[in-house]
């Protein structure tokens, strides 16, 4: 071998463009792309057991059949309070629909201020807060709030947003939810 | 120093630093549960902070995690299980290091590659000018530098 750096210096160079390549390819455009969508989507919902406030139990299992809206909140969270118009007004038009069923699953929220927030905000919809709400947010891999899923009457997860609800988005999943019935 | 001496002290040094490898790398036979869930809740990101992990953070989901941790090393669950899980729902970006196989091999193995092939490219630079042949004046040189410190004269 004549020269034997400028080899040395060439392997190095083609190994640093090798991985340079192999991880532009693999990465993508962007790196926290998988941190906006949900890995669950499309599988099996995790079953929860939750406690209202008035006592009575929620259990998903006993809601096979119904369009399930999740929608995971907090009273101190900012983004819920603007999504909270979209949710009372499509509470509001589907209240007597028995085909669809929403739940508030409070992620870091203490039973007073959630209990202080759902009777002043009007939030009829089933409002949990107890450990298993602590294990939904987890079961769901939720990634902040408010993070809403569907859950379709097979019990599969059709749909998930991170962030607030608008109600083109609400009809959307919704109407997933229903087309996977 | 003698031959015998520099391999000993060379056996020595050797020895030292395969004890500090293997003690840093080597989990302590000892370890309690809360440690063992420590452990793993270092791993893995907290999803409400930024750059902290489940074991550092305060939210509620991050106790929520500890709790879950343990209770899958309850079950019997291996380190391996407990991490595929997390990344099964979570996506790869729960993992505060990169996973040591597919993509996130290259993470690993890119520093250490051009580390080695440094090292090698400095060993043979090395070698090369150590090889090189010292230069001798030769006469000819010597007279020419004889000859450039004669005094000028200015007549």
């Amino acid at each position: 071998m004549k020269h034997p750096l400028r080899w040395v210096a060439l392997a190095v160079g083609a190994v640093v463009a090798i991985f340079a390549v192999i991880l532009a390819v693999n990465v993508g455009t962007d790196p926290r792309a998988d941190l906006n969508t949900s890995r669950l989507l499309g599988k099996s919902a995790p079953d929860f057991s939750l406690a209202r406030f008035d006592g009575t139990k929620v259990r998903l299992a006993d809601l096979a059949g119904k369009t399930v809206i999740v929608n995971f909140w907090n009273s101190w969270c900012r983004p819920c309070r603007e999504e909270l118009p979209v949710l009372q007004q499509w509470y509001r038009e589907h209240r007597t629909d028995d085909s669809v069923v929403m739940l508030g699953i409070p992620r870091d929220d203490s039973s007073r201020a959630i209990r202080d927030a759902a009777r002043a905000d009007q939030m009829e919809w089933a409002v949990a807060n107890d450990q298993g709400a602590k294990s939904a947010t987890l079961a769901y891999a939720t990634r902040g709030q408010p993070e809403s899923f569907v859950i379709s009457p097979r019990g599969r997860i059709v749909g998930s947003v991170l962030g607030p609800l608008t109600p083109g988005t609400m009809d959307q999943m919704v109407q997933a939810g229903q087309q996977n019935a | 120093m003698t031959t015998s001496a520099r391999r000993l002290a060379w056996l020595g040094l050797g020895i030292i630093v395969i004890g500090i490898v293997v003690g840093i790398a080597w989990p302590s036979a000892a370890e309690s549960r809360s440690e063992h869930v420590r452990r793993l809740a270092l791993e893995f990101r907290c999803v409400d902070c930024e750059g902290l992990s489940v074991a550092e953070s305060a939210t509620a989901s991050a106790a929520e995690q500890r709790r879950d941790i343990g209770i899958r090393l309850d079950r019997g669950e291996s380190d391996e299980q407990i991490r595929a899980a997390y990344v099964e729902s979570f996506g790869e970006n729960v993992l505060l290091r990169p996973a040591s196989n597919g993509i996130g091999l290259l993470v690993w193995a890119l520093p250490i590659a051009v580390v080695l092939l440094g090292g090698v490219g400095v060993f043979v630079a090395l070698r090369r000018w150590s090889r090189q042949p010292r230069l001798v004046a030769t006469d000819a040189d010597d007279a020419l530098v004889a000859e450039l410190r004669t005094p000028v004269d200015d007549d």
